[in-house]
């Protein structure tokens, strides 16, 4: 069969934002759909949304309701939310209470009264609120259910509406459930609860006759009504890396040098190192150095305030407040502590669209890892790999800040396992010099680059990082406790048989 | 009860109601009062929304708002139906037209409270396309 011969299947805007790029493009038009999950997990709200963006009075929306939630309050509560649009109402949308109906007719009767209203009214979308009522009420057996689902399916789909049935029912239930085998797409919204935040799920368990994006996918209900945020979200379309990429400036003529000549362009870089050690210096130095060059930049901080960063900048001698007015810089501040990294994603993808931005800094990632809700932070590090593939793949230089404990016995590179995922990464750490804290910079990586294998000091000045000399005439700087060379000599032929500082 | 007298737009919008009632007249086969059909033409739509049970709940608890304020309306009920009863024990047509406007503003005003200006004004029009404006 070519593509010439198959049906074209028409895909129709969900209205909720995000979701037609789950969906594969949005709603199979004709479809028979069922949204379950537990009360409040925003069925209602994702069947109006859909009503509202595609009911005409031409081709309107019937609204049944089934001894659920009377259409007089879902009218209260619904039009709370932005996407709810009173013009509709009477030309394009029909309630129509069935509640009567369950209970006098039962099942033939709700089924011969849908077919009554769908044959005046010539409905687009049906919806049947709740179904799951209507399925327990019914008298008759598992199979009657199924057949009623099933005509009701025949019914809708032949007067070419597309229909959701929305119903109350828990994960365990969905398996094995003869009711569902007649539907065209299974939607499932979970909502739960950890310690004291609430994450909210959608699961396209089924969707027949295109792909849609597995795994469970984060909603949100806000004053707009429900947005879902792909765990995917920006995966698609994805730039490969050129081998001879432009290199961008880190703000100082040694630290490019010593990067071999700066950060690669898409690259993403880890700067980690313990407090004081001056990451977000550094960072914000990164940025300040884009913006000079005519690269816009996004700062996503967890941890202090827009303002409060702007101001630490311009202790140093960075001022962000002039790019920021300018929409040359974006300063994300996250904290809402049940956050998403799929929402975050979408955050700076839009922050990106906004300001063209190149380059990104992401300060701290244990800040993030914080405003994560406990659910989320179990998939940290898979989450963050999505995030970094995603944003490196559109070209985006990421710089990310890691907190590291000091060891004086080896030195780790990064606290989650994720030295992999970066393509490089700068270490800072202190060192105990003749009773005295220095600091001390490597470059421990740089993927597909030469870079210079120096330790170097460094010290914080009021004009920022600013690197000093390669420290020589010591030995075992990594451990923090280095030791003169000529002394490490002695103890290499000779160990004491008490290790002391130097 | 508390007294909960009904908005002056409510008010005015049952008295439109009422006015263009009365002006449809009565024909040879219906001899009802203007505010007995402004309620019918009310019900069905509030069926929808809220069920038959809702609608007799919304109904009762209006007349319940209506008698803290207005004493007059004592002799309306709510009856198995849901249709209002209580008109022809007035004794004259004026004074159960004034006990007829409080009811319906009334439960205007309390569908005010559930759904806002905007959507009970639309739910009106959709009943009285023809309502002249304000």
């Amino acid at each position: 069969m070519t593509p010439k011969d198959k049906v074209t299947i028409r895909k129709l805007p969900t209205g909720v934002p995000g979701l037609d790029e789950i969906l594969g493009g949005g709603l199979p038009e004709f479809s028979f759909n069922i949204i379950v999950g537990a009360p409040g997990c925003g069925k209602t709200t994702l069947a109006l949304q859909f009503i509202f963006a595609n009911a005409t009075p031409e081709r309107p929306a019937l609204y049944f309701t089934v001894l659920g939630e009377p259409a007089l309050k879902m009218l209260r509560y619904q039009q709370q939310y932005s996407f709810f649009d009173v013009s509709k109402l009477s030309s394009s949308i029909r309630f129509i209470n069935l509640s009567h109906v369950l209970v006098g007719r039962g099942l033939t009767g709700i089924l011969e009264e849908i077919a009554k209203e769908v044959e005046a009214s010539n409905p687009k979308i049906v919806v049947v609120d709740s179904f799951r009522t209507v399925v327990r009420r019914a008298q008759g057996s598992e199979i009657d259910i199924q057949i009623f689902i099933q005509e009701l399916g025949l019914l809708l789909t032949s007067w070419e509406a597309t229909t959701f049935l929305l119903g109350e029912y828990a994960e365990a239930e969905l398996h094995d459930n003869p009711v569902f085998t007649v539907s065209d797409g299974l939607f499932w919204l979970s909502q739960t609860v950890e310690r004291n935040s609430v994450v909210r799920k959608l699961q396209i368990m089924k969707l027949r006759g295109q792909g849609s994006v597995p795994g469970l996918h984060t909603l949100r209900i806000t004053d707009s009504g429900l947005q879902a945020f792909s765990r995917t979200f920006g995966m698609v379309n994805r730039k490969s890396k050129t081998p001879n990429a432009k290199r961008l400036s880190m703000g100082s003529v040694a630290l490019d040098e010593m990067t071999g000549g700066g950060i690669p362009e898409g690259d993403s870089l880890l700067i980690a190192g313990s407090s004081g050690t001056g990451k977000s210096i550094l960072a914000t130095q990164f940025i300040a150095a884009g913006i000079s060059a005519g690269e816009p930049g996004i700062i996503a901080v967890f941890e202090e305030r827009p303002d409060e960063y702007v101001a630490r900048a311009a202790s140093f001698g960075l001022d962000l407040e002039t790019p920021r007015k300018d929409g040359k810089l974006a300063i994300i501040y996250l904290r809402p502590l049940d956050l998403s990294v799929d929402e975050t994603l979408h955050e700076i993808l839009d922050a990106v669209r906004k300001t063209g931005a190149k380059r990104l800094v992401i300060d701290s990632l244990a800040g993030f890892e914080m405003a994560l809700a406990p659910g989320f932070r179990t998939d940290f590090r898979e989450s963050l790999y999505r995030m970094i593939v995603s944003l490196t793949g559109i070209g985006i230089t990421i710089l990310s800040t890691l907190e590291m404990v000091e060891s004086f016995v080896e030195l780790p590179f990064s606290s989650y396992s994720i030295s992999f995922l970066t393509d490089d990464i700068i270490r800072l750490r202190y060192i105990e010099v003749e009773g005295v804290l220095r600091k001390i910079m490597m470059v421990v990586k740089m993927r597909g680059g030469v870079h210079s294998k120096e330790i170097r000091e460094y010290s914080i000045t009021p004009e920022g990082v600013v690197l000093g000399e390669r420290l020589i005439g010591y030995d075992r700087l990594i451990t923090g406790i280095p030791q003169r060379a000529e002394e490490s000599a002695l103890y290499d032929n000779d160990p004491p048989k008490h290790k002391a500082g130097s | 009860m508390e007294a909960k007298i009904p908005n002056p737009t409510m008010r005015d919008l049952a008295q439109r109601l009422l006015a263009y009632e009365a002006a449809a007249g009565q024909t040879p086969d219906d001899n009802t009062h203007a505010v007995f059909r402004v309620s019918e033409k009310l019900r069905r739509p509030l069926i929808t929304l809220a069920g038959a049970a809702g609608f007799r709940a919304l109904l009762t608890r209006t007349l319940a708002l209506t008698k803290a304020h207005t004493p007059a309306v004592a002799a309306f009920e709510v009856r198995p139906d849901g249709s209002l009863d209580g008109l022809a024990d007035y004794k004259n047509d004026a004074q159960a037209a004034e006990a007829g406007l409080q009811v319906i503003a009334q439960l205007l005003d309390l569908l005010v409270v559930f759904i806002g200006d905007a959507l009970v004004l639309r739910l009106v029009l959709d009943v009285w396309p023809d309502l002249p404006p304000l």
